[in-house]
């Protein structure tokens, strides 16, 4: 009986051993994205292959976009602030309303004008081959009708 | 008489029993009820599933060739498990990622401070 309890527990360690290696073995190389000090970089040049050359280029690209972007958001911020204060007095739809309407419309193109120029400049350092894909990637993700619609901010 | 031979027994036994008499009713379906508990007492009593397993953990599990093929199996088991939650893992992970790439582009996405 004893022998056979032992046999018992040493199958349910092996069991629980091969577990934990094939798991953490496996996932080692995204805890390395997830754990870097820009994962979403890193995980740019895990995802499309890039050499540290194409890596340095794509990363000085990211950095020089990122005041753009904050620039754009205070933009963003702004413009909807404005609205909601005229929404939330109006009772009827007045010009200053169309007007800020329209001019968040203009941000909204604006914006993404400002991101399919980055896309393109990011997708021309890649390879030619990984440029092409990380293209389709980023329209699929940006660009497609429901846009922003199941993002969470 | 020898009362201590069994056939001599017997007998006074047997003339004791014809001339007894009882003026006591039986019990209703008292001889139904005795077979009853005869059969109750001769059914082989089945033994739980927690007895049936610790009899196969002490008897044949320590076979050589069981145990290795028992050792095997849960390791095999083990190794599937583990690679499958480390795909789902390294999808997830990687999904989010990329979905975190595209906020951090997004004015429209990027969490605000």
């Amino acid at each position: 009986m004893k022998k056979g309890v032992l046999i018992l527990l040493l199958g349910l360690a092996a069991a629980a051993v091969a577990y934990g290696c094939m798991y953490f073995g496996c996932t080692s190389c995204v805890r390395v994205l997830q754990h870097s000090d820009r994962p979403e970089l890193a995980w740019l040049k895990d995802e499309f292959n890039l050499n540290d050359a194409e890596f340095k280029r794509v990363s000085e690209l990211h950095a020089a976009y990122l005041p753009q972007c904050r620039g754009m958001c205070r933009k963003i911020d702004a413009q909807n602030a404005q609205l909601q204060k005229l929404l939330g007095s109006a009772t009827n739809a007045t010009p200053e309303m169309d007007a800020a309407l329209v001019e968040a419309a203009r941000l909204r193109s604006e914006c993404q004008g400002m991101m399919l120029r980055h896309f393109f400049q990011v997708s021309q350092t890649m390879p030619p081959e990984q440029g092409r894909r990380y293209l389709a990637w980023v329209k699929e993700k940006a660009f497609l009708p429901d846009y922003g619609m199941n993002e969470k901010p | 008489m020898n009362t201590n031979d069994p056939a001599n027994r017997d007998e006074a036994l047997r003339k004791l029993l014809k001339v007894w008499r009882t003026d006591a009713s039986l019990p209703p379906h008292f001889q139904e009820s005795v077979w009853q508990r005869i059969e109750r007492a001769q059914t082989p009593v089945s033994p739980s599933v927690w007895a049936a397993i610790a009899h196969w953990i002490g008897t044949s599990l320590p076979r050589p060739a069981l145990a290795v093929s028992y050792v095997a199996v849960l390791l095999a088991i083990g190794m599937t498990a583990g690679w499958e939650q480390a795909r789902q893992k390294t999808t997830d992970v990687r999904d989010e990622l990329g979905q975190r790439y595209v906020r951090v582009l997004d004015p429209y996405l990027t969490p605000r401070e």
